[in-house]
């Protein structure tokens, strides 16, 4: 059972949303489930994972492939790098950190950068392993984003 | 010691339509010797430096720490692939 799933049930079990409320619920679930999963499956290329770590083991990479069209990407990234630059994030000076703030707010996000603690940043890297994006354009492109 | 190892081989290889391209391949752990003495000795600096700073009171003193997270990210580049194929070019690039 997915965890959206469980969190629906657990709200009609707990009598914040009704019977009717939870059906449009998981409903409307099963229809986002079935309009963003692709219709082809992900080649596999170097012996790849085609598809999101299980339950429980921990991710080593995120995977960025593009397939279906013109052209194929394939992409390995260690999450090893998004790790240790989230660390080296954590020790830039205070001074340089304002700096870096100010110019991410420039641009629109909103963020900061001094909130990020070593806990967080395992927290983020263990719980990407769930995320997966699966997009199907028009033109027969599949782009499929998860880490294995 | 995997976690601070810095990559052993970049290997990047580009073909356009209509020209024949090229391969870099480069084996990087030529440079190890050379990265090594770089890197002991800011490290020896870096901790002079925190050391300083800790006993004037400052509230920053992780210039080590700094250094050795950035060989950290360095390290960690180690295990990159990407692979782009279109209709007009070929790109590969591989870190090992």
């Amino acid at each position: 059972m997915s965890e959206d799933r469980k969190r629906i049930l657990g709200m009609l079990a707990e009598g914040k949303i009704t019977a009717d409320e939870a059906d449009l619920l998981l409903d409307s679930l099963g229809s986002t489930a079935e309009e963003t999963t692709p219709t082809t499956p992900a080649p596999s290329s170097n012996n790849w994972p085609t598809g999101p770590a299980e339950a429980g083991s921990k991710p080593k990479f995120m995977y960025v492939k593009v397939f279906g069209g013109k052209d194929t990407v394939d992409v390995k990234v260690p999450l090893g790098l998004l790790r240790a630059g989230l660390k080296l994030t954590s020790l830039i000076p205070a001074q340089a950190m304002e700096q870096i703030n100010e110019s991410m707010s420039a641009q629109g996000m909103s963020f900061d950068m001094n909130n990020l603690k070593p806990e967080d940043i395992e927290a983020l890297i263990e719980n990407l392993g769930e995320m997966e994006v699966n997009i199907a354009s028009g033109d027969g492109d599949h782009v499929r984003v998860f880490c294995a | 010691m995997n976690a601070i190892m810095p990559p052993l081989v970049i290997d990047v290889r580009v073909r356009e339509e209509g020209s024949r391209g090229f391969r870099i391949w480069f084996p990087f752990v030529i440079l190890w010797p050379l990265l090594l003495i770089i890197v002991g000795f800011a490290f020896v600096v870096a901790l002079l430096v925190d050391l300083a700073l800790l006993l004037a009171d400052s509230r920053y003193h992780h210039y080590t720490l700094l250094l050795f997270h950035s060989l950290q990210l360095l390290a960690a580049i180690r295990g990159t692939h990407a692979h782009i194929d279109s209709e007009t070019a070929l790109v590969d690039v591989n870190v090992y």
